[in-house]
């Protein structure tokens, strides 16, 4: 046919059109915006001479049409239900459905995918919380090795203090025969034993030990509050489920999968509780032994500007026996 | 501009240096003391001369310049100076050549055993392992210098930097498939921090590691299964964590010989908390013991 050519003039700057009757064109006048619209809805939309067909149907004049557009958007997403606002709408007899019927069934597909999403972010707050747990736990490795190393730190300047006394001593005996005298009559020096490790360890686990139990005790209070919360929950939704299933059959697979997502949900929540209590206890354990740590931080500091001091005196005497 | 007229200087000072020392050999008899001001000398010229080098990016003649000044502290008997000297021409050999690097770090490493410091021959035991695992990709020398590294820790009491080196000889090792001193390695980790309160919350990740590494070396599931139960005995928190319940489900699975029930109890858990690289060789190599047994059905 002729008009099929039509699409050979695409891209250029002539066109095809049909020449139809003037009452024809004014009736598709009025319905292009309509057409246009559908097409952003992504509907099948085509119009035959003074005919517009969306989704194969035949769509009547604007005033009765809504109770017929509701069949195409029955069909499609969920959201477009939202568009139907309830008001005072015929109802068309085709799908069978009452319109509290369907108000329903949308409320149940919104409940089910707020439930779906809550089960998807609970299984990602758990994930984020096992995470934290392994770099908590990652953290007081490291910190416990910085312990070591500061009090191995300690020991060895309290070993450099012994050493710059006998020194001294030296020094003194060079210095002047009476000095030396002295020296020899004085006592020996003793040498300090080094500290022990393990002791140093035991004070900070006390007192972890102690917070351990006092989180415990706080752990039992909130696990009181939290069934408690959980029965509301679950009383809420059951009430719901069991209305869905004394009205329409559609209720029961809705109630199945609902139960199973609130299962997963519960479990999730059981364990994110765990978890939690167990990163409290952790970071609880941090805090002591980075306050332990910062206090010996501050003894080393200050013996070390005492042995710094004594390092200088010590070259300044030297230099002078030159 | 700048730092070839460093490096220019760098060579002055290292021929200037050279001399010093040529000269100093020379001059035997009553000079002693006019010597070794001379070697001194030229130690420290070496030294000046390195650090030039290192900011021209020479890193070969720098590594260069530290090696001939900490031989001639040898000469000169300080070790502790040498030894320095040595770990800054290992550091700077690490950018350009790592073989150099390494024999420089293990002649510091033996200064310093020598004079009893086992801290530091650790820590550089530790750089020359690191320096194994990432440029040389030698594993079996990495696993030497970290177990060298974990005993000098453990005889100086360093409880904490010890069980790092261990669990990356554990690492190292189960991947070589030296499964039994893996899970020696792993237990031995895992009942030491299991008391300790900070670090217990590692230690149900070691006897995970422990227990895979059975289920790998002992298809027959007795073995795996009472070391399950002896762990949840030592140390009732692992019973409750997600992998002791994973590791039950694979168990089950293997008994069944269900692939689909491994993968899908291994993605299940992957769903929460991601399984690193180590993890999924493991698991994988235990996956292909199910489809041999099942006689390469799937």
């Amino acid at each position: 046919m002729a008009k099929n050519m039509g699409r050979e003039l695409r891209n250029t700057d002539f066109g095809m059109n049909d020449h139809f009757l003037t009452e024809i064109n004014e009736w598709r006048k009025k319905r292009y915006p309509i057409m246009k619209e559908k097409r952003c809805l992504k509907q099948r939309v085509s119009m035959v001479m003074d005919k517009l067909y969306i989704n194969g149907q035949l769509y009547q004049d604007s005033r009765m049409a809504y109770p017929r557009t509701h069949n195409p958007f029955a069909d499609d997403d969920d959201e477009e239900e939202q568009r139907w606002s309830s008001g005072g709408f015929d109802d068309p007899p085709e799908r069978g459905m009452s319109e509290a019927e369907r108000k329903q069934r949308c409320l149940q597909q919104e409940v089910m995918r707020t439930a779906k999403s809550a089960v998807v972010s609970s299984h990602r707050s758990l994930g984020l919380i096992y995470e934290s747990e392994k770099i908590g736990a990652e953290t007081a490795e490291e910190l416990m090795r910085q312990g070591e190393a500061l009090k191995r730190t300690e020991r060895m300047v309290d070993n450099m203090g012994q050493d710059l006394k006998t020194s001294q001593k030296h020094i003194n005996s060079i210095k002047s025969v009476w000095g030396g005298l002295v020296t020899y009559f004085k006592a020996k020096p003793e040498t300090t034993k080094s500290l022990p490790e393990e002791p140093v360890v035991y004070q900070a686990s006390s007192k972890l030990q102690n917070a351990m139990s006092h989180s415990k005790e706080h752990e039992g209070k909130y696990q009181a509050s939290h069934p408690n919360l959980r029965k509301l929950d679950i009383g809420g939704f059951d009430a719901f489920a069991s209305d869905d299933s004394s009205s329409s059959q559609n209720g029961y697979p809705a109630n199945r999968q609902l139960r199973a997502a609130h299962q997963t949900l519960d479990n999730n929540l059981d364990e994110m509780s765990l978890g939690l209590g167990r990163l409290k206890n952790l970071g609880l354990g941090l805090q002591s032994e980075i306050e332990n740590q910062d206090t010996s931080l501050d003894n080393l500091l200050g013996k070390v500007d005492k042995l710094d001091l004594k390092i200088n005196n010590t070259n300044q005497q030297i230099k002078n026996l030159k | 501009m700048d730092t070839s007229g460093k490096e220019k200087e760098a060579m002055q000072l290292m021929a200037e240096a050279d001399k010093k020392v040529k000269s100093s050999g020379s001059f035997l008899g009553g000079m002693f003391g006019g010597s070794h001001h001379k070697v001194e000398d030229a130690c420290e010229m070496y030294a000046r001369a390195a650090n030039m080098f290192k900011m021209a990016k020479n890193w070969t003649a720098a590594g260069n310049a530290f090696c001939q000044g900490a031989r001639l502290h040898m000469q000169l008997q300080n070790k502790l100076d040498s030894a320095t000297s040595f770990v800054d021409a290992g550091n700077a050999y690490k950018k350009a050549d790592p073989q150099e690097a390494i024999n420089c770090i293990n002649a510091a490493i033996d200064i310093y055993t020598d004079m009893g410091r086992f801290t530091i021959a650790a820590k550089h035991h530790i750089t020359i392992a690191e320096v194994y695992e990432s440029e040389l990709v030698d594993i079996e020398k990495a696993i030497a210098h970290y177990e060298q590294a974990a005993d000098y820790y453990k005889g100086e009491e360093s409880n904490s930097s010890a069980n790092k080196c261990l669990l990356k000889v554990g690492h190292y090792s189960a991947q070589l498939e030296q499964y039994p001193k893996a899970i020696e390695i792993y237990e031995q980790v895992a009942t030491n921090t299991m008391d300790n309160p900070l670090l217990k919350y590692n230690a149900k990740e070691y006897f995970f590691k422990a227990s895979l590494c059975h289920f790998i070396v002992d298809e027959l599931n007795a073995k795996v299964l009472l070391s399950l139960l002896m762990y949840e005995e030592m140390f009732p928190a692992f019973a409750d964590s997600r992998e002791c319940k994973l590791l039950k489900k694979l168990l089950d699975a293997h008994e069944e010989q269900n692939c689909e029930a491994f993968t899908e109890a291994v993605k299940e858990f992957d769903s929460i908390s991601r399984l690193d690289q180590w993890l999924t060789t493991m698991l994988l190599r235990i996956k292909k013991t199910i489809q041999g047994d099942a006689g390469d059905l799937k």
